[in-house]
């Protein structure tokens, strides 16, 4: 039996005696029978109610241990006794008011506690309640009730959403589950993969292919993906010139009037570019240039083959209508991260304002790692109004700024132990502080507090359902099984009867040569 | 002695009887009691035993102790009562009690109870009376105390039940009474405490009654202010001061000391069963610093027997449910008409004044 014991404000403490089994993250409900109107509220903390004497309970039993004995407890008063002992405190947060059967946002008013009843809230009633799972929708996971949960697509169209957690707790695999449901029901995402784990969504566990293989693409920069200095544009090469390599103004000055130099001459390219820098009189603004102009060709990017040039626009064709472009970060030095993610969103930039496509799902990884700090606010502002929704994937919740965590629409929340770390979540979410602590810390790996407009903002733990793909998010160990090992050499040699030709789509677009294949696996190597 | 002999008796009539009370009450309105767990000690003020003398330059030479450990049973009896809260009619209550005992270095118990019972105007005097013919075998009728006293009474003779379990089933053994061994010389069936004092020295063993509340002076000093530390383990013999100013109207079925049994801030009053020879009871006494522990100046037997005896606040509210549920009652909550009409100074303290009554009322056999 659950009963009201206090209200603060939107603080309530239920005393259960007999105690249920209510956890942290439950939703109970408060049915003023009155009034008929009802509060939904979620346990966020549980404890033991305090009654008085336990104290005195607890010191006697150890008084008296080891003592032998018996008890003529001819009333069997002894399981009243423990329930009294047992009796739990569950402090829970009032979510929303339910007022004939509607949502309400109006919390205002007090249930009377003589004519209350306190019960639990099945997870299939509340989803059905907060009309999450209205579709189309993403099937994420289950509650932790076992309930089917699925999300919303409206919820995360043109919505900014952070997935946080710490190492291993399952980040990215909930990041994979909504790319690749994304790209199932149409829609174009595009993967700054940090890691390289995202290039064999596209395949099963046991390295077949999935029916969304084709629509799967692997972008390795410098490798299957390399540009002309004419379709990259003045504007992104200054971008990138001044932004990453930190060109000084009065040389960016000269960059263009070289490139418009070039431009007028019909030559532009980089022999051309190279040589036009070689002449520049200041030897000072020469060197600054030439060492920015060296620093970009090293990356391998830009090239002036045009059989080997490609264009975004190319690959973006082949996801426009669903599809992931994953963009391989793995192995890349620092700069050259920055130069590849500055060209990729000012180019989405320019096609979307262009109306190229309607919109990207943007997913980014340690989006510190290769976004300058200027540019975070600049995605979630005007970036978001062209149409680039994105999701920021970190297991460092400090590396996002706080003002992109008050914009965000969606988080979900992998376990944090670290103090510092849900306090740096739980002072910018749309949730109290006290359901952050209290349920994320304790969140076992693969489960997520979802919060926001996913989950109509009613916080709820979801089990992040198993994907069948090949992940290649693991942790590398030292001491692997040896049984594993074989599992995964023999994987490996089935792996490259696919890899990496067969992760080139289109027919239309560069087939990666053998010594760009070479240059994949030497990368791979320097990791 | 097995936990086994002890645990085959049960105190007769106590459960039939407190079930009994209780069919009066199905589907009644309740009032839980607020536990206030120092109820339960109050019966220790019944003895207090202010003694005068006008012996200035008597001294009382102290009776050094020497422990005798050749492993003696020790067996500790206590029991406690509460009021669980009130009834149109009357009041619930609950009494239980504990024997202890040390045998080779270990201890055993059998608890009794919790027994609870309805106590009202209309049954307080037929519950009394069966208690009594049951358990002290007193075929006539007497009148029975109020209402509230009532738990104490019964408490009571759970108290004696248990002590002629041990009295009766011990042989060379140290039986520990909690309390005295006195009565008052009216209306009390004195018989009873002699019975059992004389069925414990037939089997060889000796009885001694410790006082928890001290509350003992002699000439207007503290016990503890007479009995220096240095002089711990020892007695001092009270008891021809005692007898010269309450001999006429108790009776003492012990020989008082007070007692020092280790250097500590307490001094308690023991009573040794005054038909042993003296020198066998300083030799009981003895026996009891060798084989039982003592801390604070207390014997852990006894301590052990309160302690399991004494109900805990959460223990009161199980039984509050426990009454409420299976004679489903209904609970209410009247204001307390004391702290409505004097606010902080008609509180608890005043209150507990009233229910502590001198020694006299209160002595029950």
């Amino acid at each position: 039996m659950m009963q009201i014991y206090k209200i603060d404000g939107s603080d309530v403490e239920i005393i259960s005696c007999p105690p249920e089994d209510v956890r942290k993250g439950d939703y109970l409900i408060i049915e003023d029978v009155s009034t008929d109107k009802g509060l939904i509220i979620q346990v966020v903390n549980t404890g033991y109610a305090n009654v008085p004497g336990i104290l005195e309970d607890i010191l006697r039993e150890s008084s008296a241990s080891g003592i032998e004995g018996k008890d003529f407890d001819v009333l069997n008063m002894r399981p009243f006794v423990d329930m009294i002992k047992d009796a739990k405190v569950f402090s829970c947060k009032i979510r929303r008011a339910l007022v004939k059967g509607e949502l309400s946002y109006d919390i205002s008013w007090t249930p009377f506690r003589s004519s209350s009843r306190v019960g639990r809230l099945a997870d299939e009633e509340l989803l059905k309640i907060a009309a999450i799972d209205q579709t189309p929708s993403i099937h994420i996971g289950t509650s932790k009730g076992g309930a089917a949960t699925a999300i919303n697509l409206s919820s995360i169209d043109g919505k900014l959403n952070i997935i946080t957690g710490k190492k291993g707790s399952g980040k990215s695999h909930l990041s994979k589950l909504l790319v690749l449901n994304l790209v199932a029901h149409g829609g174009p995402c595009v993967v700054f993969d940090i890691n390289g784990e995202y290039t064999s969504l596209g395949y099963t566990e046991d390295d077949v292919k999935t029916s969304i293989n084709d629509a799967i693409i692997n972008i390795y920069p410098g490798v299957n993906f390399k540009i002309t200095l004419q379709y990259a544009g003045l504007g992104v090469l200054l971008n990138i010139a001044s932004s990453v390599l930190d060109l000084p103004a009065t040389s960016a000055w000269e960059v263009r009037r070289i490139w418009n130099t070039l431009q007028e001459n019909k030559n532009l390219s980089l022999k051309s570019f190279g040589e036009a820098v070689d002449r520049i009189s200041n030897n000072y603004v020469r060197d600054a240039v030439l060492r920015r102009f060296e620093s970009l060709v090293s990356t391998g990017l830009f090239t002036d083959n045009n059989s080997e040039a490609v264009t975004l626009e190319d690959y973006l064709t082949k996801v426009k209508n669903g599809g992931a472009l994953i963009i391989n970060l793995k192995g890349l030095p620092s700069s050259f991260r920055q130069v590849i993610v500055e060209f990729m969103l000012s180019k989405l930039c320019s096609m979307l304002d262009q109306w190229f496509m309607r919109a990207v799902f943007l997913f980014a990884e340690e989006a510190h790692l290769y976004l300058k700090e200027t540019y975070w606010e600049d995605i979630v502002t005007r970036m978001r109004h062209l149409g680039i929704f994105t999701t920021f994937i970190t297991n460092q919740p400090d590396s996002i700024n706080e003002s992109i965590y008050r914009q965000a629409d969606n988080i979900f929340l992998f376990n944090f132990t670290n103090e510092n770390d849900l306090a740096t979540v739980s002072k910018a979410t749309m949730v109290d502080v006290e359901t952050i602590n209290t349920i994320a810390k304790e969140l076992p790996p693969q489960y997520c507090l979802a919060l926001g407009r996913a989950v109509n903002d009613f916080p709820l733990i979801i089990k992040v359902r198993s994907l069948q793909i090949k992940t290649l998010g693991q942790t590398r160990l030292f001491f692997s099984n040896l049984s594993i090992q074989d599992k995964n050499e023999r994987s490996q040699s089935r792996r490259e009867s696919h890899s990496p030709d067969s992760l080139v789509p289109s027919k239309n677009l560069p087939s990666i040569q053998d010594g760009n294949r070479n240059k994949i696996k030497d990368r791979q190597l320097r990791i | 002695m097995e936990v086994t002999t002890l645990s085959q008796q049960t105190p007769r009539d106590f459960a039939r009887l407190g079930r009994g009370s209780l069919e009066g009450i199905i589907a009644s309105s309740f009032k839980p009691k607020t536990s206030d767990l120092f109820d339960q000690d109050f019966r220790s003020l019944n003895d207090k035993l202010i003694l005068n003398t006008n012996n200035e330059d008597g001294v009382i030479d102290p009776i050094t102790l020497h422990s005798l450990n050749d492993e003696t049973p020790v067996f500790g009896v206590d029991t406690s009562n509460i009021e669980l809260g009130e009834t149109k009619d009357g009041t619930l209550c609950a009494v239980r009690g504990t024997i202890v005992w040390r045998e080779n270095g270990s201890y055993q118990y059998v608890r009794h109870g919790p027994f609870i019972f309805h106590i009202s105007e209309a049954n307080k005097q037929a519950l009394y009376n069966t208690l009594r013919q049951i358990h002290f075998n007193e075929d006539e009728a007497v009148g029975a105390p109020i209402v509230e006293k009532m738990s104490d009474r019964i408490r009571g003779i759970l108290e004696r039940w248990l002590q002629r379990q041990i009295c009766e089933s011990c042989e060379d053994s140290l039986l520990l009474f909690d309390g005295s061994l006195t009565t008052r010389t009216v209306n009390g069936p004195i018989s009873v405490l002699g019975e059992l004092l004389s069925a414990a020295r037939s089997r060889n063993n000796a009885v001694l009654a410790i006082s928890k509340e001290t509350s003992l002076s002699v000439a207007g000093h503290r016990m503890a202010d007479l009995i220096d530390n240095k002089y711990a383990p020892c007695l001092l013999d009270i008891d021809r001061i005692a007898l010269s100013q309450y001999g006429s109207h108790l009776h003492f079925f012990g020989r008082i000391y007070a007692a020092k049994l280790i250097s500590s801030c307490f001094t308690f009053r023991l009573d040794v069963d005054r038909k042993i020879p003296k020198e066998e009871g300083i030799r009981a006494v003895e026996r009891l610093l060798g084989n039982d522990l003592i801390a604070e100046n207390y014997p852990e037997t006894l301590r052990l027997a309160h302690v399991l005896s004494r109900f805990s606040a959460s223990e009161v509210l199980a039984m509050q449910r426990f009454v409420a549920e299976n004679y489903n009652l209904k609970v209410i909550c009247r204001p307390n008409i004391r702290q409505v009409l004097f606010g902080p100074y008609g509180g608890f303290s005043a209150m507990r004044q009233e229910g502590a009554d001198g020694y006299d009322a209160d002595l029950q056999d």
